[in-house]
């Protein structure tokens, strides 16, 4: 955590404003951090589900720093933490207009939707002005876990109900497959209890000569 | 004492009767239960949220920012319901994203070119791409496959289906001739028996075609090369390639030597002397000389 102090003095020594910070945990979890750097507020969210831009189902091309069009769905504007991460992501993803780096023509749009408590992200190359699209780049969707007032620390403003740490869920599933074992051994041990002595002594070889009378035949039936 | 025991009674929280009451008011549901940690720490500070989106908040002109807020588009309506979003179904979560880009696309680009903006990058506008021309061609590589994949299990299944028909067809066509050799045969006895006195079902018979056009002829009834070869080779008491070299009994084999043929000294019956005449009878150098160059 002391590390995380120290990017906001390499973005002032940049003169950045906004920072997108990406840390792997123990190889397998991706966590991303969305800050405005100066003092403004920052989200933690987790990535899952990151498929990246070399994959060869994604057909789409587009211009290297051309702006893109930036999609919000209308969830966005329910909640006051997600209005806060729109307009974090606004400000992060949107190129200024005739910037240097820039490409004057518009053809990608990123699209930021809600589903399931977290925001699913594409980005598709716009093909025809009618609507065709194609997509390019990343697919990725993150989990928001708290949002700082101050930049990579602070007091919490929001902190997601609904999300479970990746190590808590890697716990329940190793335990759920303990559960089965004890259950079936609590079962087990219970049918005995419930099952109760025999109250006298039979003999099972006393069934082997009855004969049911015709009468009797025909109720069963 | 009092208050150690007190505390360790209400410390037992999964106590059989709160259970039981507990499964009664229906909070609990039968299997075993999981205790999660309580999350008592939900911090939602709602107006502390509002108050930075206020402070952060930047009143840009829109060209700046380039954001649109908007419902997925109306084109394929039927296939997305808007109330039942369920997130493992991929294809409707997936065309639902797709459409919310399609609606922003339409409602953006027209609202770009009002601003006189051009959106549309012409053909001779060469830049730096987001993905390598290398990675574009492996790309188009990969859906070239797929689609010759389709084509040629399309070809195969068709072929399938052609040979049934075709198998279909030759018992038809086998049981038509059948039919019309029946026909014709009793035509015949008919006619042998007096009942048929014209002799018209000889007229029109369907085999006579052009002899050409008839592929069996003797020609085309003659075996493979193959089977020709083969023939050859081992057929009618095997090979033939040394048939004609001399074994020890064949060469002390004298029973086709005749001698009047191989030892009489020649002439008895043979040209003789060329006559004398025979010279005059063929024109000299000099005269086949001119004749050939009068032919010319």
């Amino acid at each position: 955590k002391d590390q995380l102090f120290v990017i906001n003095e390499m973005c002032e020594m940049r003169n950045c404003s906004k920072c997108i910070y990406l840390e792997a945990k123990k190889k397998q979890d991706l966590y991303m951090w969305l800050s405005n750097v100066p003092r403004g507020p920052s989200a933690k969210f987790l990535v899952e589900n990151l498929h990246t831009m070399s994959e060869l189902k994604m057909t789409g091309n587009c211009l290297k720093g051309s702006r893109p069009l930036l999609s919000f769905d209308q969830e966005f504007d329910k909640e006051a933490h997600w209005s806060l991460i729109k307009e974090l992501l606004i400000q992060t993803f949107s190129t200024p207009n005739h910037h240097p780096k820039s490409q004057p023509f518009f053809d990608h749009v990123y699209t930021f939707s809600i589903a399931d408590n977290r925001i699913w992200f594409r980005n598709y190359q716009i093909l025809e002005e009618d609507g065709s699209l194609a997509e390019i780049g990343p697919r990725f969707v993150l989990n928001p876990i708290r949002i700082f007032e101050g930049s990579f620390g602070g007091p919490t403003l929001f902190q997601n109900p609904h999300y479970v740490s990746p190590n808590d869920l890697r716990h329940l599933m190793r335990k759920r497959g303990a559960q089965k074992y004890m259950s079936r051994i609590q079962a087990k041990k219970s049918l005995e209890m419930r099952r109760g002595q025999p109250s006298y002594e039979t003999d099972p070889t006393d069934d082997v000569f009855v004969t049911i009378r015709p009468e009797d035949a025909e109720e069963d039936s | 004492m009092d208050l150690d025991e007190s505390f360790s009674s209400e410390s037992s929280v999964d106590s059989d009767e709160e259970l039981q009451e507990a499964f009664a008011a229906g909070k609990l549901r039968p299997g075993l239960n999981l205790e999660l940690p309580a999350s008592s720490k939900t911090i939602n500070n709602t107006a502390g949220l509002n108050q930075t989106l206020l402070t952060i908040k930047k009143n840009l002109p829109w060209l700046e920012r380039l954001d649109v807020t908007s419902k997925p588009a109306t084109t394929h309506k039927d296939l997305i319901s808007q109330s039942e979003t369920d997130v493992h179904d991929d294809f409707k979560r997936e065309l639902r994203f797709y459409c919310q880009a399609q609606a922003t696309v339409l409602e953006v680009i027209p609202r770009l070119h009002s601003m006189s903006i051009p959106t549309k990058r012409p053909e001779d506008f060469f830049a730096q791409m987001a993905k390598s021309d290398d990675h574009m061609k492996r790309v188009r590589e990969k859906l070239v496959e797929k689609q010759t994949a389709i084509e040629r299990s399309e070809k195969a299944k068709k072929l399938r289906e052609l040979r049934k028909y075709g198998k279909k067809v030759q018992i038809e066509v086998i049981q038509k001739r059948q039919k019309e050799k029946k026909e014709m045969l009793d035509a015949v006895k008919k006619y042998r028996k007096g009942q048929k006195d014209k002799l018209d079902f000889l007229e029109n018979l369907p085999g006579e075609k052009k002899n050409s056009q008839n592929k069996k002829s003797a020609d085309n009834l003659r075996p493979n090369k193959k089977r020709e070869f083969k023939n050859k080779k081992f057929g009618f008491g095997g090979q033939k390639k040394r048939s004609k070299m001399n074994t020890k009994s064949s060469a002390l084999d004298m029973s086709e030597f005749n001698p009047n043929i191989n030892q009489k000294k020649p002439g008895k019956t043979g040209k003789g002397k060329p006559k004398p005449g025979n010279k005059n009878k063929r024109p000299g150098k000099a005269r086949r000389q001119k004749a050939k160059s009068r032919k010319k």
